[in-house]
Order: structure tokens, then C-alpha cells, then sequence
């Protein structure tokens, strides 16, 4: 089992170097620093331009290759990502985003997988009942609903109930107040700021496992073992838990990892949105403010937050599966 | 080879064929039968309807097109003169939501039809060719996606400048790696048939079987895929458009209707409700459609009583 996970991580490891290293290339190739000093009144000297750019690294007229392995050797000897074009240090930005995005996201794929599955199985034992019917149409409603209408209706919904209590229960904006201090007052606040963007990623979410947990229940609730515990006397709910849950499990946990991205995506524009100052948010700035060195940053990330989800995943499958077991 | 049929077997099979109908028809007929059936269904068709026609039709009932700037009204809520009220730059907000309407679906179904096409066509040929070839087309749509594609998309579309006819290509080309591994796990049941070593032993070439024997048995697949895909080509689009890197001004589309609004939540609802609405009613109904289509077409599916 050990050797099993070590051996995916060591994958995933490679595919996150490569998706990296491609991911440079194409934002030196798509994103254009020079174009940042286009429209600076007075105009600045080509001259000028070309010191700065050379300072970081992002001078266009140099070979791409050589600017390619400046960047690489200084990751790999110093962990240095590199800077922006106005000289910001992207290590310093990543350090502190990470776990403000972290928060955000961790939380919202945890209960998104919870939820999806419970009700999966919920729906699965009361097949083509009126509160299966009910469900199964919901969930396709608040999957196909657009994130930045559903966070921009929380929004809505979060400040009409603070003005229905009189003071501000939910915070709309930002992932925390200034100036709380010690430890409850602090994860209260942190709470108070973090139940709307989940609820927004969580709405938008949790359906995909929702249909395929169903699926799948429903297909192994007909198989033979199954009527065979029926039979030995268990109950209906005791069958489904023991013997049709852990073989319907495993392939919604493998999915998991496939859906990071898309709560990643999600949260790009719930961050923007709720403005919290994560990676998601860090992405957009990077992006419009022709930053190649924070959007590479923010493509490893992505894959690493894919990656530690598919390996998470294995290790559930691993725990799920004999049959990985044995392998 | 009806001719043939009546000629062999006389008058009794002669006077049957007659009354039955042409396969074909029968087929759609049931199909249609199957889809009226799903209530929410046929009101997603209906809803759907009424908004395409809306994005078609909707901006000639009024005078004033999506880019013409009304100075005399400025950010006025909705009126006689403006239906829906209008922008702060004076944009009438009615015309810009039947053309929103138009941008987004033409690049809804323009992109779900070819990345439906090429993840076909590619997952099938992988599928069917088989050895280092279909190795080779695994490893590459995994490694594609692993790559954050929403973030590459939103590098590319950055940089085309809210041209859409660009924008299309760039959502097919990020787009069809997931679904053609989905058509590979189908494909690899049939590349074991009767009629596709039928076919091969024949002589056919790999892309003729793909397409004549591989292609239409997983049709019924593709065409819920290609519904689906329109909602997530929707969907990806409005998220680039209302951070600002898909569509931009002087053109609309849904998603950028939605960002210019949601800064004006509260001063001009206007502005963000009527776009948000009728985005989450247009992909809302298409699911609906979806789901529809995968009843009526899916054999296996059982939902909701008999055919």
C-alpha cells in the first residue's frame, strides 16, 4: 500500500513539473510585461523598459530557452519563483495567498463530496420515490446554475438576513475582520466570513457526486451479494451500508481528484466575487497585469491542489479496494 | 430489398410490410414519444425556445441596437423608452441581452459540436487502433488534465482581445480531453464486436470503421454530450467573460452583461438581474433538455414508466 501511494505520488510529481514548464512557456508566450509600460505618461525609454524587464528575467528579446533556465535554476537551487514585473516577489504573494485559498477550498470540497454522497445514497434507497424525484430535479437546477450568479445571489441573500437581524451575522466581503484577536473570537470571525463563499461553492457543486453515487448504489444494490445479505436476514439499510456502499464508492472517490480543478475554477470566481485575497483572486491580478512568473505560480499550485486530491483519492481507494491492496 | 421481400414470401408478408412503418420513423417516433413523456423535459424545450428566439428576433422589436449609446438616458432603470433600463455608458440593456443571448449560444453550440466531433473521433481511434497509439492519446489527454485548463484558457483568451470567432477555437482546443476519454472507456466495448472485426477482416481502414461502425453506436451518447456541452461551453465562457478575458467591449455577451452588473448590485439591479436570470433559465433548461434526451435516447435508462 505504501509503495502503491509513493509510487502515484512520484507521478503526480512529474506531471506537476511538466504542466508547470509548459505552463511557462505558454504564458511567456501569451502574456507581454512591455505592454505594461505602452500607455506609463511620459512615455519610458526603450532603454529603461529593457533594464527593468532584464532585472526580472522578463526581457522579451532574450532568447526564451535562456530566460527559461534562469527561472527553472533559480527555483530549484533557491525556491525563488521569480518576480513581478513591478519587482514584487511572488514567493512573498503564494506564501500568504495559499492558505487563505486553502481555507477556501478545503473546506468546500470536503463538504461537497459529503453532501453529494450522502444524498446520493440517500436517493438511491427511495429509487423513483417523490423525494428521489424532488431531489434528482434540484440538484440539476443548482448544478447548472452560472458560479457568478449563485455567489452574486448569496451576496443578495447574505445581506438582506444581516439587515433582517440588524447587525452583520455574514461578512460579503473579505476572509477576515481587522483587528480580532485571540483564538475563538478569531475562528468565529473566520467562520462568519467563510459560510457564504461555501455555500456558493457547495451549491454550485456537490450535485456531480450526487448523480454518480446514485448511479452507482443503484447498480450494486441489484447485484447478487447484496440480495444474498438481504437474505441472511440484514436489513435493507444495514445491507446497503456493509456490502453495496464500499464497491459503489471507490469509482465517486476516484472522481474527486478530476473535480479539484473545477472547484479551483469555481473558486477563481467566488474569490473575486467575495474578495478574498487567495490564489484564485492572485490569478485574475496575475493574468491582467501580464505577470508570466505569478500565473506560472498559480498553474503549479493548481496542479499540485489536483495532485494531493488524486492521492488522497488513491489513499481512500487504497483503503476501500483490496484489490489495490494486494497490488 | 422490399421488392425482394414481397417477391419470396407472397401476399401474408406483402400486406404486413405495408402497414408497418419505415425503421427510421418508427425509431424517432418512439424517441419523441419517450422525451414528451419527461415532464420537466418538454418545459425545458419550451423555455429554451423562447429564449432563442428572444436572442434572434428580440433585438429587432426595438429601435436601438446593443452598442448604440442613448445619451439622454444614462443609467435610467427600466422605462417605456428602455425596456430593461440601461448601462452607465447608455447602452440599452434590453438589445445588449438579445445579443448576449445570440454570442453566447452561437458559441455554445459551435463549440460543443466540434469538441464533441474531435473527442469522438479521437477517443474511438485510440480506442480501436489499440497498443502504443491509444497509450500514447491517454497519456496526453491525462497529462492535459492535470494542466489547470481554465487558467491556460484564460491566458490564451486574455490575449485574442475579446475576439469570439478566436475565442471558439480557444475553448475546442482546451475542451475535448476529458469527454474523449469517456468515449474511449465506450469504445473499447465495442472494438470487441462481431461487426467491427466484421468490418476490419473486410479490409476497411481504421478511420472508416471508427466513423461508419464505432461513431454511430455511441450517437446516442454524443448527442446528450453535445447538449450537455453547451451548458459547460456556457458556462466556461460567462466565468471568462465576467473576469474579463472572454468576450469584451464593444461586444457582449451573457457573462460579460453579468460582470459589468454585479458591481451595481444594488444601484442598478437591473443591469445584473435580467442578465442573470436569463442565463440561469437558459442553462438550466438545457440540462433539463439533456437530461430528456438521455431517457428518450438511453435503452438502458429507466426512469419514469414504459415506452
Amino acid at each position: 500500500m505504501t509503495k502503491y501511494i509513493l509510487r502515484r505520488i512520484l507521478g503526480w510529481a512529474l506531471m506537476i513539473v511538466l504542466a508547470t514548464n509548459l505552463t511557462y512557456f505558454l504564458a511567456s508566450a501569451f502574456l507581454d510585461p512591455r505592454a505594461n509600460y505602452l500607455q506609463r505618461r511620459p512615455p519610458v525609454p526603450e532603454f529603461a523598459v529593457d533594464a527593468n524587464l532584464t532585472r526580472f528575467n522578463l526581457n522579451d528579446k532574450e532568447p526564451i530557452l535562456h530566460r527559461w533556465w534562469d527561472w527553472i535554476t533559480a527555483i530549484v537551487l533557491h525556491w525563488n519563483w521569480g518576480a513581478s514585473p513591478e519587482g514584487a516577489s511572488v514567493n512573498d504573494q503564494v506564501a500568504t495567498r495559499i492558505w487563505v485559498s486553502a481555507e477556501f477550498v478545503l473546506g468546500a470540497t470536503v463538504l461537497t463530496a459529503l453532501i453529494g454522497i450522502a444524498l446520493g445514497v440517500f436517493t438511491a434507497s427511495r429509487q423513483y420515490k417523490a423525494s428521489d424525484r424532488i431531489l434528482q430535479q434540484v440538484s440539476v437546477v443548482t448544478l447548472n446554475i452560472p458560479t457568478p450568479v449563485m455567489a452574486l445571489a448569496a451576496v443578495v441573500a447574505g445581506i438582506a438576513l444581516n439587515n433582517q437581524l440588524g447587525r452583520t451575522v455574514l461578512f460579503v466581503a473579505g476572509s477576515g475582520s481587522v483587528g480580532t484577536r485571540g483564538f475563538l473570537p478569531g475562528l468565529l470571525d473566520g467562520v462568519q466570513h467563510l459560510i457564504l463563499p461555501t455555500v456558493t461553492l457547495v451549491v454550485t457543486g456537490y450535485s456531480g457526486y450526487h448523480f454518480l453515487q446514485r448511479a452507482l448504489l443503484l447498480d450494486n444494490i441489484g447485484a447478487d451479494y447484496v440480495r444474498t445479505a438481504r437474505a441472511k436476514g440484514l436489513t435493507k439499510a444495514t445491507a446497503i451500508r456493509r456490502h453495496a456502499l464500499p464497491t459503489s464508492i471507490i469509482p465517486v472517490a476516484t472522481s474527486i481528484a478530476f473535480s479539484i480543478p473545477g472547484i479551483f475554477t469555481g473558486a477563481v470566481i467566488a474569490e473575486t466575487i467575495f474578495g478574498w485575497e487567495g490564489m484564485g483572486r492572485y490569478f485574475v491580478t496575475t493574468i491582467s497585469k501580464n505577470d508570466i512568473h505569478g500565473a506560472v505560480a498559480v498553474a503549479a499550485f493548481g496542479s499540485v491542489v489536483t495532485a494531493i486530491g488524486a492521492v488522497l483519492s488513491d489513499v481512500v481507494v487504497g483503503i476501500l479496494d483490496p484489490r489495490v491492496r494486494v497490488s | 430489398m422490399a421488392n425482394q421481400t414481397v417477391r419470396a414470401d407472397g401476399v401474408t408478408r406483402n400486406s404486413l410490410e405495408a402497414r408497418t412503418l419505415p425503421r427510421s420513423t418508427r425509431k424517432s417516433r418512439l424517441y419523441l414519444k419517450r422525451f414528451l413523456r419527461n415532464r420537466t423535459a418538454v418545459a425545458g424545450v419550451g423555455v429554451f425556445v423562447l429564449i432563442a428566439l428572444f436572442g434572434m428576433i428580440g433585438g429587432h422589436l426595438v429601435h436601438w441596437t446593443y452598442s448604440d449609446v442613448d445619451f439622454l438616458a444614462i443609467g435610467t432603470g427600466p422605462s417605456r423608452q428602455h425596456w430593461f433600463g440601461t448601462t452607465g455608458s447608455g447602452n440599452d440593456v434590453y438589445a445588449q441581452l438579445a445579443h448576449g443571448i445570440q454570442r453566447s449560444l452561437t458559441i455554445g453550440v459551435l463549440v460543443s459540436l466540434c469538441t464533441t466531433a474531435v473527442s469522438a473521433f479521437v477517443g474511438s481511434i485510440a480506442a480501436y487502433l489499440g497498443g502504443r497509439i491509444e497509450r500514447i492519446v491517454l497519456e496526453i489527454i491525462h497529462f492535459l488534465l492535470v494542466v489547470p485548463s481554465f487558467l491556460i484558457l484564460a491566458l490564451v483568451s486574455n490575449s485574442v482581445n475579446g475576439n469570439w470567432r478566436m475565442l471558439i477555437v480557444v475553448l475546442i482546443v482546451f475542451g475535448w480531453m476529458y469527454y474523449a476519454r469517456v468515449v474511449w472507456t465506450m469504445a473499447m466495448s465495442l472494438r470487441e464486436r462481431e461487426y467491427v472485426a466484421a468490418a476490419r477482416y473486410m479490409g476497411l481502414g481504421a478511420a472508416a470503421v471508427v466513423r461508419r461502425h464505432i461513431v454511430p453506436n455511441i450517437g446516442s451518447m454524443l448527442t446528450i454530450h453535445f447538449t450537455l456541452g453547451v451548458v459547460t461551453t456556457i458556462q466556461a465562457e460567462t466565468g471568462l467573460s465576467f473576469l474579463g478575458f472572454g468576450v469584451k467591449t464593444p461586444d457582449v455577451s451573457l457573462g460579460a452583461l453579468i460582470g459589468d452588473g454585479s458591481s451595481l448590485l444594488y444601484s442598478a439591479p437591473w443591469q445584473f438581474w435580467f442578465p442573470a436570470v436569463t442565463l440561469t433559465l437558459l442553462t438550466v433548461s438545457m440540462a433539463f433538455i439533456a437530461d430528456g434526451l438521455r431517457d428518450a435516447l438511453d435503452p438502458n435508462s429507466r426512469a419514469g414508466g414504459h415506452a
